[in-house]
């Protein structure tokens, strides 16, 4: 809503800066969005009269038209399409500024081989308004060689001001004006409302009938004759400009600006044009259609509520004209229309249509039910005293469902419970009077709101207009006393933030990436029909640009991330995500949501350094990840050979978790790896996160360590290429006895030093006792039952060991 | 008294011992390497050394003169050790040094660094928020992200047909009819508000409770506008909680978010679930206040919304508002963190360029 403090002084004096009346106004929940003066920084530009237009001789899209300035003539080149003789225009001399050409800019120029002495504007040149489609055209009655700021309200400050839902009655200048005066002390000043009818009694002119009550509980009819349609006077075109509002002819103006005045949104029928001068509110029949003032025809539901004529539908009520019934420059006699429609019929027909306007907005958020008639009389006023017409006498008042106020009850100190105050019950009743509330003071204090603040309806809503205007920086700060019992982060919270940092700490890069994927970037990975990740959500009304359906899997969003990465010259890459994925049940219920992490490796690991070249991660990089977050949250992870549709066969996991799947690690099958756009070896795990948080043991027990050192002996044992590294580990740890502490695979090892077909797998152990140092020949005896297990079990042949020292 | 002085002292019973002494001294004072020094030793008390032949000499001394000299002798070969070490340390310690100065290190190349990785910066600023929470003894709870219109719009006192319960705003899963709203709905929630209604439908105050987490509008993406973003809202519900302590409660967040410096003002607003509504400003970081092109002129940045729990909000999770009141707030993350590290383009937080990960 935009505010023009030039014709906000109309209603109300204030004897504040304009910046400390838009502090006030936006300390007391009316913000003030952008304050600026009207047409800062137009000088130089004055009014014109267009005498001549005539073709340019060398160009199709200009033309040549000839001024006066009010001192003599100039020729000035145009392109504007409604450059027309006889218009008054704005004229920027050479020299002039403006918010939009800097000064020295604009000076006389040859266009095309004919000379321009200047240049005629448009609105959104002038900085006045966003239109550029022509040039601006001026009232008629504009004094040419006058000064442009001696036309328009040049010099005026506009507030636009952010008016938040509940406050309907704001989007007016008078809502506006009252929060003012409530705020300044000020008094408000309303227009005068006199005129003599004289057109005849309203009755014999015009009927109107309400077939649909709850639709329209309000509609108050005025109408005014033998207007003589025309442009308005400055003063209103100058008020309406500075509104956002483009000014039409006079009969329309006025109902605009009593629009923006009273915040009751009007409409003018050519009452001629209505068949049998009758007004039929009701609901659209089937198959009915209109076509609207934007010039769409438009097929009426049956629930759209229409002002019919005795015909057919002229208008959608609360939303827009219809064009059969608009007012021309041939229009005589108008109906003024001037109703109360149902909010959430009005929502609802909006909605349906998709289509939005001033009146609308108002109607939808609940205009004044009891201001009809004052401003069906009001816009007769001016129609009378600027369009010359003859206001009838009387007004069609339809009144099926009156307006009964709510008196709500107000406990002084509840008010200040909830606000912590100790505002004595004498303000608030001040307070509340500021605001055309009506209050009865007593042990509680009764207050009856006007009829144009729907949103007072209970004790809050007059608690929170109590606060609004004491000021919410009066109102003392201070702590709760109580605190939560279960104050803090919850033990899962904890090991899922120790889950990202422990990823951080091994190198990994944290992303965000968004909840949507593409039901193809399943076939991107090959998932097949049966899998989980098949089971989408899908999204009603999508985004085009990032997918379909929410996701079942965090790898697509990770290889797209990484692939964008690789795009733009990023190739080596560490990156996790914790993030949900979406499993639908049914198409009636909310879906499964899981907590996942995504894991990839792409290209070289870590920061390269000056002093050794960089190492290409690979799948034992990956893995490593794995079972260190495992490791810093108390967790142990299986890995098991599996197939998986989108790794590379031989290179993929599954991941286990005590024996339950809980996620798949591998290196990206090369199909898919190209299918995303990544090239070269991609490596990728996604685990669901509550399995390992479930299992993260509460308390970790204490293992005494022992004073005495362990041995340490190396073996290396010879067997089948194709064995299991892990089950030749379990089996060392199964038949080590107690006092093997740790075993650690050292080195792998195929070629020349073992027999085709074998591998050799060195083994670091350690052997240790709380009782004392062992002996060599402790340790010895222990590793010769671990070679003996693996020959009886593996057909192993120990290849070297040897005691590494204490 | 040292052993050398003992010795000076000592051989002026025995004057012809004085040249042996003096000798053996200088002998040791002109060596400069430990070849050297080993030889010296090796002449002075190796098998044949001269003060070896001192003891040898004994045997045929008077018992009164063989004591003195086997004194004096003693002391010699005392003092030659300790000097021959001292020699040897100086000339190790010397060689050290010239060892170490030759195979000196640029200190200036860079270090071997260990790569560690980054939190999302968005991450750090939930972290940060939660922990600030946390510190005044709030909980967290966590919510569904795909919700029921009653959770996300009914119980948080919505107005039926408000334009957020489109399909032009919202990202809808259901919604049999296009029109008119329907509790049963099933939409990506569009604030973590609905976590507050499930928490309050599960149990009694006192409540405090943040619920930081993910939320969705169907927003086209550019630099201002993301359709997956993030909040942290807040509640808190128990006897006698007013909006002073509101004020209160977000004075000591802005305070510790954004610094103490920064000055804070609470305006009237509206949300449908909280009466009073306010929203939070805070001075701006870039100008403090003097109004620039980040707080458009105003010297404030709004922050976050907050207010009073509506009593109707109470109404639908069954607590009496005579009997508890509360407050609530939330808000945006991404907003924050691009006005607290001057971020322009929304777009970068999910772009997730190595080159911005790096950066926090």
């Amino acid at each position: 809503m935009k505010v023009s403090l030039e014709w906000l002084r109309e209603y109300v004096d204030f004897d504040v800066e304009p910046g400390e009346l838009a502090r006030m106004l936006t300390m007391s929940g009316t913000a003030v969005d952008t304050m600026f003066t009207f047409g800062a920084g137009v000088s130089g530009v004055l009014v014109c009269e267009v005498l001549e237009v005539g073709p340019h001789p060398d160009a199709d899209t200009l033309r040549l038209a000839v001024v006066s300035d009010g001192t003599g003539t100039r020729p000035i080149v145009c392109g504007a399409p409604n450059l027309a003789e006889g218009m008054k225009a704005a004229l920027a001399l050479p020299g002039a500024t403006l918010p939009t050409v800097s000064e020295g800019k604009l000076e006389a120029v040859t266009i095309r081989g004919v000379r321009s002495e200047g240049m005629m504007v448009s609105g959104l040149e002038l900085g006045i308004s966003e239109d550029h489609s022509g040039i601006l055209e001026l009232d008629a009655a504009a004094s040419v060689g006058m000064d442009l700021h001696e036309v328009l309200p040049l010099d005026d400050v506009i507030f636009e001001l952010e008016v938040t839902p509940n406050r309907p009655d704001c989007m007016s200048m008078l809502g506006v004006a009252r929060e003012v005066a409530a705020l300044t002390g000020g008094t408000l000043r309303r227009p005068a409302l006199d005129v003599d009818e004289t057109g005849g009694p309203v009755f014999e002119l015009a009927k109107v009938f309400i077939e649909d009550p709850s639709g329209c509980p309000r509609y108050t009819a005025r109408v005014v004759t033998e207007v003589g349609i025309g442009p308005s006077p400055g003063w209103m075109a100058r008020r309406l400009l500075a509104s956002g509002l483009r000014p039409i002819n006079n009969v329309v103006d006025i109902t605009n600006y009593v629009l923006m005045e009273t915040g009751q949104p009007l409409h003018a029928f050519d009452l001629d044009l209505l068949g049998e001068r009758t007004i039929v509110v009701r609901r659209a029949r089937p198959g009915e259609k209109m076509t609207t003032l934007d010039g769409a025809e438009r097929p009426l539901g049956q629930s759209a509520l229409v002002i019919a004529d005795a015909r057919e539908p002229v208008a959608l009520a609360g939303i827009m004209g219809g064009e059969d019934s608009e007012v021309t420059e041939h229009s005589r006699n108008i109906l003024i229309e001037s109703a109360f429609f149902d909010p959430t019929g009005i929502m609802l027909t909006s909605r349906k249509l998709g289509l939005r306007t001033e009146a609308s907005a108002r109607f939808e958020r609940g205009c004044d039910p009891e201001g009809t008639a004052v401003a069906a009389l009001r816009a007769a006023v001016l129609m009378a005293g600027l369009a010359g017409g003859k206001v009838a006498e009387g007004d069609i008042d339809v009144y099926p469902r009156e307006f009964t106020p709510v008196t709500v009850e107000v406990r002084p100190e509840r008010v200040n419970r909830v606000l912590g105050t100790e505002i004595p019950a004498s303000e608030m009743a001040q307070i509340l009077g500021r605001l055309e509330i009506r209050v009865e003071e007593g042990e509680t204090l009764k207050a009856t709101p006007p009829s144009f603040r729907p949103d007072l309806e209970r004790e809050i809503d007059m608690i929170e207009e109590i606060a609004r205007i004491y000021g919410y920086d009066r109102i003392p700060a201070g702590l709760p006393a109580g605190a939560g019992a279960d104050a803090g982060l919850s033990r899962r919270q904890l090991l899922a933030s120790r889950i990202a940092d422990s990823l951080v700490s091994l190198g990994l890069s944290e992303v965000y990436l968004y909840s949507f994927m593409r039901r193809a970037d399943l076939d991107l990975l090959r998932v097949g029909d049966g899998d989980r990740m098949r089971r989408v959500v899908a999204l009603l009304n999508p985004l085009a640009e990032t997918g379909e359906v929410m996701r079942t899997t965090l790898l697509p969003g990770l290889l797209r991330a990484a692939a964008g990465n690789f795009n733009r010259g990023n190739r080596d890459l560490a990156l996790f995500e914790t993030g949900r994925v979406f499993i639908s049940r049914s198409v009636e219920e909310t879906p499964e949501e899981i907590d996942s992490l995504g894991v990839l490796l792409y290209g070289a690991l870590g920061p390269p350094s000056w002093s050794e070249p960089a190492r290409p991660a690979d799948f034992f990089d990956l893995k490593g990840s794995l079972e260190s977050l495992a490791g810093a949250i108390g967790v142990e992870l299986g890995f098991e050979p599996a197939e998986i549709t989108f790794l590379a066969p031989g290179r993929s996991s599954r991941v286990l978790l005590a024996g339950d799947d809980v996620g798949v690690a591998g290196q990206l099958h090369p199909a898919v790896s190209t299918a995303f756009g990544l090239e070269g070896d991609v490596f990728v795990a996604e685990l669901e996160i509550a399995p390992l948080l479930d299992a993260a043991p509460e308390v970790r027990q204490f293992i005494p360590v022992g004073r005495y050192p362990n041995v340490k002996v190396d073996i290396a044992v010879v067997v089948d290429e194709d064995l299991a590294a892990d089950q030749v580990e379990r089996r060392i740890l199964s038949s080590g006895g107690v006092l093997l502490r740790s075993v650690r695979l050292f080195d792998l090892y195929t070629g020349p030093q073992v027999p085709p077909g074998r591998k050799s797998l060195a083994y670091a152990l350690e052997f240790g006792s709380a009782e004392g140092t062992l002996t060599d020949e402790q340790a010895h005896a222990e590793m010769g039952r671990i070679v003996a297990a693996l020959e009886e079990q593996f057909g192993a042949v120990l290849r070297g060991g040897g005691n590494r020292g204490g | 008294m040292t052993l050398k002085e003992e010795l000076l002292i000592s051989v002026e019973e025995r004057p012809e011992m004085a040249a042996l002494v003096n000798d053996a001294l200088g002998a040791l004072q002109g060596c400069g390497s430990l070849r050297e020094i080993e030889d010296a030793r090796v002449r002075l008390l190796g098998k044949k050394g001269t003060v070896t032949s001192v003891f040898k000499g004994l045997a045929v001394l008077p018992p009164e003169e063989k004591a003195v000299v086997g004194r004096i002798g003693n002391l010699l070969r005392q003092v030659i050790e300790e000097e021959v070490d001292a020699l040897r340390r100086n000339i190790e310690h010397r060689e050290t040094e010239r060892r170490l100065a030759a195979q000196t290190l640029d200190v200036t190349l860079p270090g071997r660094r260990r790569g560690i990785g980054h939190r999302h910066l968005l991450a750090q600023v939930i972290e940060e928020a939660t922990r600030i929470f946390v510190g005044l003894g709030y909980e967290v709870a966590e919510g569904p992200e795909v919700e029921l219109d009653y959770y996300n719009f009914e119980a948080l006192n919505q107005p039926p047909y408000h334009p957020a319960r489109s399909l032009n705003d919202t990202l809808y899963v259901r919604r049999p009819d296009p029109i008119c709203d329907d509790p049963a709905d099933i939409m990506l929630r569009t604030h973590t508000s609905p976590v507050q209604v499930r928490v309050m439908e599960k149990r009694r105050p006192p409540l405090y409770v943040i619920s930081p987490g993910r939320a969705y509008r169907r927003d086209e993406i550019d630099a201002t506008h993301s359709a997956v973003f993030h909040q942290v809202e807040g509640l808190a519900v128990d006897r006698d909680i007013t909006l002073g302590h509101l004020k209160g409660t977000l004075e000591v967040f802005a305070h510790k978010l954004f610094g103490r410096e920064r000055d804070v003002r609470f305006r009237p607003h509206y949300f449908p679930f909280t009466e009073p509504s306010a929203e939070m400003d805070v001075s701006c970081f870039k100008c403090l206040g003097a109004g620039c092109s980040l707080c458009k002129g105003a010297g404030w940045l709004e922050i976050l919304g907050c207010g009073m729990v509506d009593p109707n909000v109470f109404g639908y999770v069954g607590y009496d508002p005579e009997e508890f009141t509360g407050f609530a707030f939330g808000m945006g993350v991404e907003r924050i963190a691009m006005l607290k590290y001057g971020i322009d383009d929304m777009r970068v937080f999910y772009e997730d360029d190595a080159r911005f990960l790096r950066q926090f």
